[in-house]
């Protein structure tokens, strides 16, 4: 027997033969992990969410007045500073002589950001006045949801859009700022949006690239100060976060590597059909 | 035409001699064509018994020894006698009859008589096109719907030969039959009939110079006889005779005997040597309804426009030749002649001297009235006026559209120039007759407001009416700047713009109060222009009303701008938060990769547009719900205004009193039948809808509404788009 149909052969048409399945292959791409390497990546969903954390943390104490606008603007220009030190430090300068960016146009850029955020604040304080509390909350939270679902953590799918997930991230700060009682502190507090929210990511990224061993250690005093903070606010609340930091640190990675034991992934000399959807296009 | 007669002259005999010993008729002389009456009354007494016959045209028996039996009605066909189509048993058989007669005309070339029915039905120029397999069945319809036969010449025109009948020669004396042949459509249309006794060669030069005159081919078709007492042999003779004299194939002999109804036709063929049966139909037609009525092509689609316009060609030829031949019936020329005729006859052009002294004065007034719209448009169209701010004001004053719009009536009215065709003079009257409506009925108006001091009236109102809707805006306003129906609006923009819009009110109410003391006199000069006609006081109301109210059209363009603007940032904008942008190139939206700092502004300004988006979106309903109740009233009063300067007021009143001068096609009557005579039909004249004539004749008016659809009304009204009452000069170009 012969798998050919232009021959004539003493079977019928539908005729399988024993040797059909020979060929069969199984979880031919099937890829092995390794826990450590899972581990170390999930710190990008850790720090995410550690970022969020200390985001809604900062307005909390604002806007009970325990954290001053000035304090909270001069320690946010003293890390932005160090960052942007750091960042040419950390791979020699390489990154900004690839992209050509010139430092001038960083400072007009900071220019930008603060005169339009200076200028906006006191409409942004009157901006959702007449807005229940209740909607304002309702909205944050499900901006800073989008903000988690829709970040660039490396991964390669249609969902990622880090466009949508920054603007979704300043849409949420601009709702709580207009709940804070001046425009300054509004004003700080959309400028901090900025920098946890677009400078830091920016920052973890060139460190996770070029010094891991340095990105795992940031990664762990930013989640443990995440939870310090949010320790003084609710206890109940710093230890299901920390349950849940712990989760998708190890126990997911965990769950990866043996759910991926039970992958079941047939290849053959068969066509199969495959569904291509452009997933982009919803978004 | 000469060498023609010159031909058969050679052929039959010397007859301008006039003493032919050839042996065709002179050998035989008849009585009648000597001096003699058609009962031997002598001739000089014949122009007493034609005025003891024919009343109405009892002076003209005096004019001349020529005698016209003119009929307005139809006194051969008795049209109360005709049995009536959809009627019961009685006529049910003759009904079938008929049917079958016809269907059997046709059969003989053509099969199945229903098929020939169908498409001869279908294929009519005018009237209703609804198959109908047999005239029987076509009968039995309901009285009231049209019921008619659209008569199809081509199919019939193999087998049967129509003879066209003036109904008002039915009464006529014996004679020879004068007409045109139309061979494609083998039928023969009457014009009329020539009385014994004549001299042929003076018939034939007649019938010369009634061809050169009107253009149409007429020529002598047969003979006609009509004997009151009992057929004389030696007369039939005769006719067959002149055949051979005036050539023409086929000869046509139609006799009528005493008061029978029922005439006989034959036809002779000389050269043709098998003498075969030939069918023939009398088709009665009211000749003066012919002559006059103006055939309209049938308003079909375009599909098949070529067949159909051949098909209208064909009716149309007999309507054209009747109406060519005006001049055989109008003139008193050929009075003196020695030819008698029996055809309609007009009132003729002595009765009409008030109509002539009418008509010679309104020369030198057409002329003066064009010298002055030369002068005034002259004026009109000078440079001075076309500068910016005053050009843009003409455009936006309905007044002055009106104003020109009549100048050009006027202009066309008063333009010597002679109106080519019909449609055009039709167009004429129109203009006329609405221009004189409109100019009685504004001075009707005029009248009515200059009594009893109505203007001082109306101005003393209308100020307290401006202040209180004034008032009105003011509350509006304040309940704006609350909380509107419970609505949460921001408050500082809803402070803003309130305090605005009161600020324009303040601006308004100081402008009408500084108005007061002029607004009875402005009323007062402005009401003279009701002379001018009805649509011009109209419009200047019209136009007063947008003056009026000119704050609300202002509230109205603020809040839409403010809208327009927030919907296109918003739109570009969330395109923007979601990482796309419009692609002007492809028309598309594509993905795009900002800078940081683009997307946080873009944000920012999304997030603080979304969240006023409520409070203008209200403002802007509030005053679009106002600038549409003024629109619509403008818009009603604008529609008034065209439909009298459109309304084809002129055709409407000719439909509803003469409605056989517009005509859209014919319908046949099957009148009563006798075996062995020829088929008898009446034709009628199908008058032209209602409805058409206003489609046809409809003046074109400057259109002021806009042509927007419904959803494109919508849509413009959802995103913010200005409404205007006018058409925008640039949405042409779109």
């Amino acid at each position: 027997w012969q798998k050919v149909l232009y021959e004539r052969q003493p079977f019928p048409d539908n005729y399988v033969d024993q040797r059909f399945l020979e060929e069969l292959r199984k979880n031919v791409h099937a890829r092995r992990y390794r826990y450590r390497a899972v581990v170390f990546q999930s710190g990008a969903v850790v720090q995410q969410l550690c970022s969020v954390c200390v985001f809604v943390l900062t307005w909390w104490y604002m806007a009970a007045g325990a954290l001053s606008p000035q304090g909270l603007f001069a320690a946010a220009l003293a890390s932005s500073l160090l960052g942007y030190v750091l960042f040419d430090a950390v791979d020699g300068g390489a990154g900004r002589w690839a992209s050509g960016r010139t430092r001038w146009a960083d400072l007009k850029s900071t220019l930008v950001f603060a005169a339009f955020t200076y200028g906006f604040s006191p409409v942004l304080k009157t901006l959702t006045e007449s807005i229940s509390t209740d909607t304002i909350y309702a909205m944050s939270a499900l901006m800073l949801l989008g903000h988690l679902i829709f970040f660039d953590y490396g991964a390669n799918a249609a969902i990622v859009s880090s466009t949508l997930s920054l603007n979704m991230a300043i849409f949420a700060s601009v709702c709580l700022a207009s709940r804070l009682p001046r425009s300054l502190h509004a004003f700080v507090m959309v400028t901090f949006a900025m920098q946890i929210f677009a400078l830091w990511p920016m920052l973890q990224k060139k460190l996770k690239a070029q010094t891991p061993r340095c990105y795992v250690g940031v990664t762990v005093l930013f989640a443990l100060a995440a939870l310090a903070g949010l320790a003084t606010v609710s206890s109940v609340g710093a230890v299901l976060f920390a349950s849940l930091l712990l989760a998708i640190s190890c126990l997911c990675p965990y769950c990866l590597i043996r759910l991926q034991l039970l992958k079941d992934n047939i290849h053959g000399p068969w066509d199969e059909a495959e569904i291509k959807e452009d997933l982009s296009r919803f978004l | 035409m000469d060498g023609d007669c010159g031909v058969l002259w050679g052929k039959v005999s010397p007859w301008p001699l006039g003493t032919g010993d050839n042996g065709v008729p002179w050998g035989k002389l008849h009585p009648w064509l000597l001096g003699m009456g058609d009962n031997g009354v002598p001739r000089g007494q014949r122009g007493l018994m034609g005025k003891a016959k024919s009343p109405p045209f009892g002076d003209r028996g005096q004019q001349g020894p020529m005698r016209r039996t003119g009929s307005h009605e139809n006194n051969g066909v008795p049209r109360g006698k005709v049995s009536p189509w959809p009627l019961g048993q009685g006529t049910a058989g003759s009904r079938e009859d008929k049917g079958i007669r016809w269907g059997a005309a046709s059969t003989g070339a053509h099969g199945p008589p229903g098929g020939w029915a169908r498409r001869s039905l279908s294929a009519g120029p005018a009237g209703p096109r609804r198959p109908s397999p047999s005239p029987a069945e076509g009968a039995g319809r309901a009285a009231g719907e049209q019921r008619c036969w659209v008569y199809h010449c081509s199919r019939v025109a193999a087998m049967v030969l129509k003879v066209f009948f003036p109904s008002c020669c039915s009464s006529a004396e014996s004679g020879i039959l004068i007409g045109r042949w139309i061979s494609e459509q083998n039928s023969a249309v009457i014009l009329a009939v020539v009385h014994f006794p004549f001299i042929p060669v003076q018939v034939k030069q007649y019938v010369s110079e009634v061809q050169r005159v009107t253009k149409v081919n007429v020529s002598v078709l047969g003979s006609w006889s009509n004997s009151k007492q009992e057929k004389e042999e030696s007369l039939s003779e005769f006719l067959e005779d002149l055949g051979t004299i005036f050539s023409h194939e086929p000869w046509i002999q139609i006799s009528k005997e005493g008061n029978s109804k029922f005439w006989s036709c034959s036809t002779l063929q000389k050269h043709s040597n098998n003498p075969k049966e030939e069918e023939i139909i009398l088709v009665y037609y009211d000749q003066r309804k012919v002559m006059l009525s103006h055939l309209h092509p049938p308003l079909d689609t375009a599909a098949s426009t070529d067949r159909k316009a051949d098909d209208a060609s064909k009716l149309s030829a007999i309507f054209d030749t009747v109406a060519k031949s005006k001049v055989l019936f109008m003139t008193d020329r050929y009075d003196d002649g020695p030819i008698k005729l029996t055809h309609w006859q007009s009132d003729g052009v002595e009765a009409s001297i008030i109509v002539e002294l009418l008509k010679q004065a309104s020369v030198p007034a057409c002329m003066l009235l064009t010298f002055l719209l030369s002068v005034i448009s002259g004026i009109c169209r000078s440079r001075v006026l076309k500068f910016w701010p005053l050009s843009f004001l003409w455009s936006k004053l309905s007044t002055c559209e009106q104003l020109g719009y009549r100048l050009q009536h006027l202009q066309v009215i008063s333009s010597n120039k002679k109106a080519q065709n019909e449609s055009q003079l039709m167009r004429k009257a129109n203009i006329f007759v609405s221009l004189l409506i409109d100019v009685a009925l504004g001075i009707l108006l005029m009248s009515w407001l200059y009594r009893k001091n109505r203007i001082g009236h109306l101005a003393d109102t209308l100020i307290p009416v401006a202040d209180n809707v004034a008032e009105e805006l003011q509350d509006l306003l304040q309940w704006l700047m609350g909380a509107p129906a419970g609505l949460k609006m921001n408050r500082a923009l809803d402070q803003v713009l309130g305090r605005f819009f009161l600020y324009h009110i303040h601006l308004w109410i100081s402008y009408i109060h500084l108005m007061s003391p002029f607004i009875e006199m402005i009323l007062w000069y402005v009401g003279l222009s009701a002379c001018l006609g009805l649509t011009m006081a109209l419009c200047i109301l019209s136009d007063i009303i947008a003056l009026l109210t000119f704050h609300i059209y202002c509230f109205y363009v603020y809040g839409a701008r403010l809208y327009c603007l927030k919907i296109y940032g918003l739109s570009s904008l969330w395109r923007l938060f979601r990482g796309k942008k419009w692609n002007v190139l492809r028309q598309r939206v594509d993905s795009c990769s900002y800078d940081l700092d683009q997307l946080f502004i873009g944000t920012l300004l999304f997030t603080i547009l979304l969240f006023l988006l409520p409070t203008t979106a209200l403002y802007y309903l509030v005053f679009t719900l106002l600038r549409l109740l003024v629109v619509i009233v403008q818009g009603l009063i604008h529609l008034l205004v065209d439909l009298i300067d459109s309304l084809p007021l002129y055709s409407i009143i000719l439909r509803l009193c003469r409605s056989y001068r517009l005509a859209a096609g014919v319908k046949f009557r099957v009148l009563e039948q006798q075996d062995g005579k020829p088929l008898r039909l009446l034709m009628q004249i199908n008058p032209l809808s209602y409805s058409s004539v206003v489609q046809t004749y409809r003046l074109p008016t400057y259109s002021c509404y806009p042509k927007d659809s419904w959803t494109s009304l919508c849509k413009k009204l959802f995103l913010g788009e200005l409404i205007y009452p006018w058409k925008h000069k640039g949405e042409k170009q779109d």
